[in-house]
């Protein structure tokens, strides 16, 4: 058995299902009508039912639709277009693995071998129905004995349609020959011998339809028949998770954005949950409104890139982490279209530790990370990280770190000798000084504007390093001294043999 | 006088805490690595607010957090960027355990003090850290003492809740009261000759303590000694 699932007014359906939760349900019960074409003179190339109640028709021009009043008018989105149709092909995907995309707005899925798993065909069919409901579809769903008797039911009639084996021609009869794929010369010729239904075509005589309308005319028939057995194209599973949404007039309020992230996020993460995965990394771009350029290009574009520690399905934990980085982000211009992608992993299972020692909860820790950074920022002027794990870089520049990403994972650590040092506090940058000296060594010290005298000194301890690259090179010649304030004071100081001057980098506390 | 006790009895039914006298919970403590430093306190309290001041405090946080990251994930708000991982690292610290909060190092509207504050209240909100340290050592006084006590307060209350402990590292103690425990280290004279600097004397002093207090005339010493000594 083939099930054929068909979205009417698929334009239409793929522009709502993009709209806020909220205002899905009111858009489509109410007139909408998806305008396309050129800025100046868009004309309506889709609308739904109510709309067409109110005599709207495809090809009438904006100010016409207009006039009718009460029509909600919206922008075709191809973007939403395609992620509707890859939408649909998901949720076929998750009733069975063989699923044909034949065309827009309508799938076909072969059914056999999944009535253990699911009922009857009925069921199934109910089954899929309540699954692309859930989507935001609104659509039709057939099951026949072959893929094309399932799509011209789906097409022809409303709800669901169950059609048992050998009973194809009988419940197809009433449908319309306009259903057909079939050429505007062929329609005249059947009009004009007066066939109008599929039923009239199923009754034609073979041989003489054959020799006025040739093979394509006895193809027609077989199709009305419900006799044609085709093997179907499967579709093969898409490995990128895009999710975008144009906007029809730049937005500039991080609450409006919000709606659609929010919305989208939730499609993503619907959608990864029904291929059994998650993501771990998640990317945003933004097209900002910038005007057209002479020579055609547009356009800036904001990117932003989260890497989480741990794979997740949690879509309000990704839209705090994408509102919260947002939120102190500022833009040159407004937002005109948002494309969010995940990069698809499997999910993490784990078994809590009861000998692991208590850890931040790793979900929530990566909001508690957003909202740090959203104080403290991203960020320092030589971009590195402001929040996470220090690690030392292999190198003998002084004070030579970087800053990984911090994760409550438990991982194996390796065991180390623990042993009370003096530690450093660190100058970042290095305070600029002036020192006097006493033949080679500091002898006195400016210490914030003071002059300090320098009681020992011990060193020079001269480093140098990047020799390739001037940018980065440094030569030191370091002390260690004990300077007389208020009470005692132990610095490092170092002469910076390429700059030219004096330092305070680092004081022993 | 029997309406006064029924009432009494019916507030104590539904607000037990309400009319019990206020009692501190105690709860374990961390141990610094320095064994002076852990003989005189008995270690950092967890559930409690701590302050470590003077000369040589951050020796003793970084001793702190190398014990602590062996058993505990810790986080470190550095209001002024002075934390030093190489210390930490010859100190014996797991580094992927602990979070390192840098602040004022972004263009952002707060001041880094009160980015210190903030950051501190979201870590203490979050939970999960077995210690938690806002380090305040590089800011005037006169900024430090404009903050309310209200806030030092607010913190300890939070933190009685939790299994963590609250460090703050500064030049002088300011939350007073507040403060479960405060150590003040001060540099004793050193041997100040030869070629290479090896260590330091530093002398505790402890301050305020929910355990029995030492006489102040006891003031255990000990060397530490640097990195490469």
């Amino acid at each position: 058995m083939f099930a054929c699932l068909y979205v009417p007014d698929f334009s239409v359906q793929a522009v709502v299902r993009l709209e806020p939760p909220s205002t899905q349900g009111p858009l489509r019960r109410s007139p909408v009508a998806v305008l396309d074409g050129p800025a100046n003179l868009p004309k309506v190339i889709a609308l739904n039912d109510p709309a067409r109640k109110l005599a709207i028709e495809v090809g009438m021009t904006k100010l016409q639709v207009e006039t009718c009043g009460g029509v909600t008018l919206r922008k075709r989105s191809l973007d939403g277009e395609d992620a509707a149709q890859t939408g649909l092909v998901e949720c076929a995907n998750s009733f069975s693995p063989r699923v044909e995309s034949t065309c827009t707005g309508t799938v076909i899925l072969d059914l056999s071998g999944t009535e253990k798993l699911f009922g009857s065909s009925e069921n199934i069919a109910h089954k899929i129905s309540a699954s692309a409901t859930d989507q935001g579809f609104d659509l039709r769903v057939a099951v026949a004995a072959n893929p094309d008797t399932a799509m011209y039911a789906a097409r022809g009639f409303a709800g669901i349609t169950v059609i048992p084996i050998h009973h194809e021609a009988e419940r197809l009869a009433s449908l319309r020959v306009g259903l057909l794929p079939i050429t505007p010369e062929m329609i005249e010729i059947l009009d004009g011998w007066g066939i109008q239904t599929f039923k009239a075509l199923a009754a034609l005589p073979e041989t003489p339809l054959t020799a006025r309308l040739g093979q394509a005319g006895l193809y027609l028939q077989k199709l009305v028949q419900g006799r044609i057995k085709r093997t179907l194209i499967p579709v093969e599973t898409a490995s990128t998770f895009v999710e975008s949404y144009e906007f029809d007039d730049p937005v500039e309020l991080l609450e409006s954005l919000a709606f659609l992230l929010h919305r989208l996020i939730q499609q993503i993460t619907e959608r990864l949950m029904s291929h059994s995965l998650a993501t771990n990394e998640l990317r945003l771009t933004l097209d900002l409104g910038v005007a057209q350029l002479r020579d055609g290009s547009t356009g800036e574009q904001y990117k932003r890139e989260w890497k989480l520690p741990l794979p997740t399905q949690d879509k309000n934990m990704l839209f705090a982490v994408v509102r919260l980085d947002l939120e102190h982000s500022t833009f040159a211009a407004p937002v005109k279209k948002i494309t969010i992608e995940a990069v698809p992993i499997k999910p993490r299972h784990v078994q809590g530790d009861l000998f692991a020692p208590p850890s931040p909860e790793a979900e929530k820790l990566e909001i508690t990370l957003a909202r740090i950074r959203g104080v403290v920022g991203s960020t320092d002027d030589n971009g590195i990280s402001c929040v996470g794990s220090p690690r030392i870089v292999d190198s003998h520049k002084p004070d030579a770190f970087i800053v990984q990403p911090f994760s409550s994972v438990a991982e194996a650590l390796e065991k180390r000798t623990l042993r009370a040092v003096l530690a450093l506090r660190m100058f970042r940058p290095a305070v600029e000084t002036s020192v006097e000296l006493n033949g080679e060594k500091p002898h006195f010290i400016r210490l914030w504007n003071t002059h300090r005298r320098v009681l020992a000194a011990f060193g020079p301890w001269c480093s140098s390093g990047n020799w390739w690259n001037s940018a980065a090179a440094w030569v030191h010649e370091e002390w260690d001294v004990v300077v007389k304030t208020l009470g005692v004071g132990y610095y490092r100081i170092y002469r910076d043999q390429i700059k030219g001057g004096w330092f305070i980098g680092a004081a022993f506390d | 006088m029997r309406a006064n006790l029924s009432l009494r009895a019916e507030i104590e039914a539904r607000f037990p805490e309400a009319c019990r006298p206020y009692q501190q919970r105690r709860y374990d403590t961390i141990s610094t690595g320095i064994t002076e430093v852990d003989l005189a306190t008995g270690g950092i309290p967890v559930s409690t607010l701590s302050e470590i001041c003077g000369s040589g405090k951050t020796s003793v946080l970084t001793s702190l957090l190398a014990n602590a990251s062996h058993e505990h994930y810790c986080a470190l708000v550095d209001a002024k960027d002075s934390f030093d991982p190489s210390s930490a690292d010859t100190a014996g610290a797991n580094l992927s355990r602990l979070l390192w909060v840098r602040c004022g190092k972004s263009k952002q509207k707060l001041p880094p003090l009160e980015q210190a504050f903030t950051t501190a209240d979201i870590l203490l909100n979050s939970g999960g850290f077995g210690v938690v340290a806002v380090d305040l050592s590089d800011f005037s006084e006169r900024l430090i003492n404009k903050i309310p006590l209200a806030t030092w307060f607010r913190f300890a209350r939070v933190v009685e809740k939790d299994r963590t402990a609250l460090v703050f590292i500064e030049k002088q103690q300011h939350a007073r009261s507040c403060a479960g425990l405060v150590i003040n280290l001060k540099t004793s004279p050193s041997l100040l000759s030869g070629t290479l600097f090896k260590q330091l004397q530093l002398e505790v002093e402890l301050i305020r303590t929910a355990e029995k207090k030492l006489p102040s005339s006891v003031r255990p010493t000990f060397a530490m000694n640097t990195q490469w000594a």
